[in-house]
């Protein structure tokens, strides 16, 4: 009797097995439909809240229907550019003045004199302060996206990230040279861009700073187009970039401080002089998922003005 | 210049020196190897999903896969038909569980082997590999020789089943036999699925090998532990009732050249060995039933030959009837069910399929025509699996119906494992002949 229990629970796990085989080809879901190798993406949006340092203190609403690039002039007037049309804040968010462009700008610039410039998307325009274009330089080239414009008192870079380069010219519209492209002698790299964001930015003592993005990496170049140092690290963790291409944005604090923005992983963050992390200004959870084109800028107190296309906002941040 | 570095090399001093030469050139290339694109790093304690899939084996390993399997095919055979050794087929398993179970990972096995023939007659685009050609037939060859010595001894899946088979007990034969269709009719699924390029189920369904690999799902772990648990009490539960490759041993085994016995001489009914089978593989005699005559023989054979061509049609039909639920299993056909009834799957996540298909830019047509074209293949599929399934049936019952005769003790030379167990309880054996007869 015994021997029988035993037998027809042997033949009850061998049934079950095979039941299991059954139902799992023609009624389970497949396995395939859960991808085990998905990035996992949200588990890097984390980010320690001790190592934010900076509030975010005020928003102003641009009333264009897209807003692309942000920049600081004279007496900390915050420049809006985007849809066919620049806008002029004072330092508290009250609009002072706006004018209509042609075409819709991606970058902006201004100088100590306070003209504007305004890269469209193969050429370069120059306004005054009341909007009225003083230049239309002719077009960088077929293939340009101009996505940044540095400018110095004698010199304005502008980065073309069609082209993967940046040229410099003078004020009269003269391109002098080109920086950048790939040079095993003078071990400059070339730059590699797989998506349209591309900046650069004049530091403290008046060289040119450009991101590869490609690379994670900033690079300092003379405007001859020496390379002369360069930092960066291409990691998944807080303290340096990540993706195909971050960081999408600059801006470098009176200190010479590095503040950078990425995508994938929306955030905001603050590198020394010599490229070392230091903290984090804005972290993911603070932007809309998605979120691209985070331009950013600084004023003579060192708030950061940080530009955020998918709400439609300046955002305002300072040091906690 | 050249003298001059061949004479570094010749003396000790020399080579030392064009030793730190070779280190600081090659310590300078990766200096400059710095300049090249940043590897990728993963820091953030992101762990990567572990392969169930083990790595492709070299060439060089691959043939000494081939030759370990001749080898222990060939000493199995030896050892079943020369030597009679129990001992020795154990400790050949033990080597086989060892070597084709847990060192190779249990791929490619002769078993999942008939999926890549099948894939290979059906497909030409797909390139078979030798050892995978290899492993399926070479056991087959041995087979026709020497009896099924592979399931003795160098299949490792029976060598695991084996080792744990503590208190096998006997199987009533109706529900032997009932069990016993099992295997062919997972042998017709894993043949169509594999000739429409659907799935590997064997591999799939392969429940050692997560053991082997010390890596299954959940579910295949529960599926190995509930056959080693039955495999308790029913000896090589694998083997007998699910195993495909055993099914195709177990026909070529019939017409063996050479085949185990139980006595090495005239069997002298002692009915020893009359339960030493854990398999119930041992034919019985059928001695003191009367011959039946000769009217009846031919009204059964009448039935026969009406029961199986309806037992195939009948089979035939029922597969052509389920040619859609088993088509299913396709993913073409399964991404185009779904998109077909969208709602159906709406409180479901968005599969991973259709997450590709989606950024794949296809045209839905295509998809479509895709998946009529692989129901085609099922509905003809389909009609001669069930037609096997059938056949097979019909066979089954016309076994039944059919009375053989017997006089001796003998293994049934399709499903013996020839594993040798048989042979230590025969006298004749221990003793020799003469010694017991009076």
């Amino acid at each position: 009797m015994k021997q029988k229990r035993v037998l027809i629970f042997a033949l009850v796990c061998l049934l079950a097995g095979i039941l299991f085989m059954a139902w799992d080809m023609f009624f389970s879901q497949p396995e395939t439909s859960v991808n085990p190798y998905a990035y996992e993406i949200k588990a890097l949006r984390a980010s320690d809240t001790l190592l934010t340092r900076y509030t975010e203190v005020q928003q102003i609403k641009p009333v264009l229907s897209e807003i692309h690039a942000i920049a600081t002039g004279r007496a900390d007037r915050i420049y809006v550019a985007g849809e066919k049309g620049v806008e002029i804040y004072d330092r508290d968010g009250k609009l002072e003045a706006e004018f209509p462009i042609d075409e819709s700008a991606r970058c902006i610039q201004v100088d100590r004199n306070g003209l504007i410039y305004l890269g469209m998307q193969d050429h370069l325009e120059i306004y005054n302060k009341e909007g009225r274009r003083l230049k239309q330089w002719k077009t960088c080239g077929e293939e340009s996206i101009i996505t940044s414009v540095a400018v110095t008192d004698e010199d304005i870079f502008i980065a073309d990230a069609g082209s993967k380069i940046v040229y410099r010219y003078d004020h009269s519209g003269n391109l002098l040279n080109r920086i950048g492209e790939k040079d095993p002698r003078k071990k400059i790299p070339g730059f590699v861009i797989p998506s349209p964001w591309f900046d650069i930015g004049i530091g403290h003592d008046g060289s040119l700073w450009v991101v590869n993005p490609g690379r994670h990496s900033f690079e300092k170049y003379t405007s001859d187009g020496e390379l002369i140092s360069s930092w960066g690290k291409a990691t998944m963790s807080m303290e340096g970039f990540c993706g195909c291409c971050n960081p999408s944005h600059f801006t470098i604090l009176s200190d010479g401080s590095f503040v950078t923005s990425e995508k994938g992983i929306e955030r905001i963050k603050v590198y020394s002089p010599t490229g070392v992390f230091k903290c984090v200004v804005a972290t993911p959870d603070s932007f809309n998922e998605g979120t691209k084109g985070l331009d950013l800028a600084v004023d003579s107190t060192d708030r950061i003005l940080v530009l955020d296309p998918q709400r439609k906002q300046v955002r305002v941040f300072v040091v906690k | 210049m050249l003298n001059r570095m061949l004479w570094c090399i010749k003396n000790m001093k020399g080579r030392i020196l064009f030793l730190m030469m070779m280190v600081f050139t090659i310590s300078f290339m990766n200096v400059y190897g710095v300049q090249r694109f940043p590897k990728p790093e993963f820091e953030s304690g992101y762990v990567q999903p572990e392969t169930l899939q083990p790595s492709a084996r070299s060439a060089v390993l691959a043939t000494m896969d081939v030759v370990v399997l001749a080898f222990a095919l060939a000493l199995v055979s030896w050892l079943v038909l020369k030597k009679r050794s129990r001992k020795g087929v154990f400790l050949t398993s033990v080597f086989s569980l060892a070597y084709f179970g847990f060192y190779r990972q249990g791929c490619v096995c002769s078993i999942g082997a008939i999926q890549n023939v099948t894939l290979a007659l059906f497909d030409s685009s797909y390139v078979i590999p030798l050892a995978a050609i290899t492993f399926f037939i070479l056991p087959l060859i041995f087979t026709l020789f020497f009896g099924r010595t592979f399931c003795a001894g160098v299949c490792p899946f029976g060598a695991i089943q084996d080792l744990v088979s503590f208190r096998p007990q006997k199987i009533d034969p109706r529900l032997n036999a009932i069990l016993g269709v099992i295997p062919y009719i997972y042998l017709g699924l894993a043949i169509l699925y594999a000739a429409t390029g659907t799935d590997f189920i064997i591999c799939r369904y392969d429940p050692f090998v997560g053991i082997f690999r010390f890596s299954a799902t959940f579910g295949m772990y529960i599926f190995a532990g509930t056959l080693l648990v039955s495999g308790i009490f029913i000896a090589r539960p694998y083997c007998r009732y699910l195993c495909p490759y055993g099914v195709l041993l177990n026909w070529i085994s019939r017409f063996s050249w050479l085949h185990i016995t139980i006595t090495p001489s005239n069997c002298i009914q002692c009915r020893l060995c009359e339960d030493s089978c854990p398999y119930d593989a041992i034919d019985m005699p059928l001695i003191g039933r009367n011959p039946e005559n000769r009217a009846v023989t031919i009204r059964k054979l009448i039935l026969i030959c009406l029961l199986v061509p309806f037992f195939v049609v009948l089979g035939g039909w029922t597969g052509s009837r389920l040619h859609e639920t088993l088509a299913g299993v396709n993913g073409k056909v399964r991404l185009a069910k779904e998109l077909l009834e969208p709602l159906k799957f709406a409180d479901q996540p968005e599969t991973f399929e259709i997450a590709a298909y989606k950024s794949s830019g296809k045209p839905l047509s295509l998809v479509y025509a895709e998946a009529s074209q692989v129901l085609r293949q099922f509905y003809t599929g389909s009609w001669i699996l069930g037609c096997f399934i059938g056949l097979v049936f019909g066979i089954i019952l016309a076994s039944r119906l059919l009375t053989r005769y017997r006089t001796d003790y003998s293994p049934n030379k399709g499903a013996c494992f020839s594993c040798t167990r048989c042979v230590d309880y025969c006298p004749v054996e221990k003793n020799g002949l003469k010694e017991i007869q009076p």
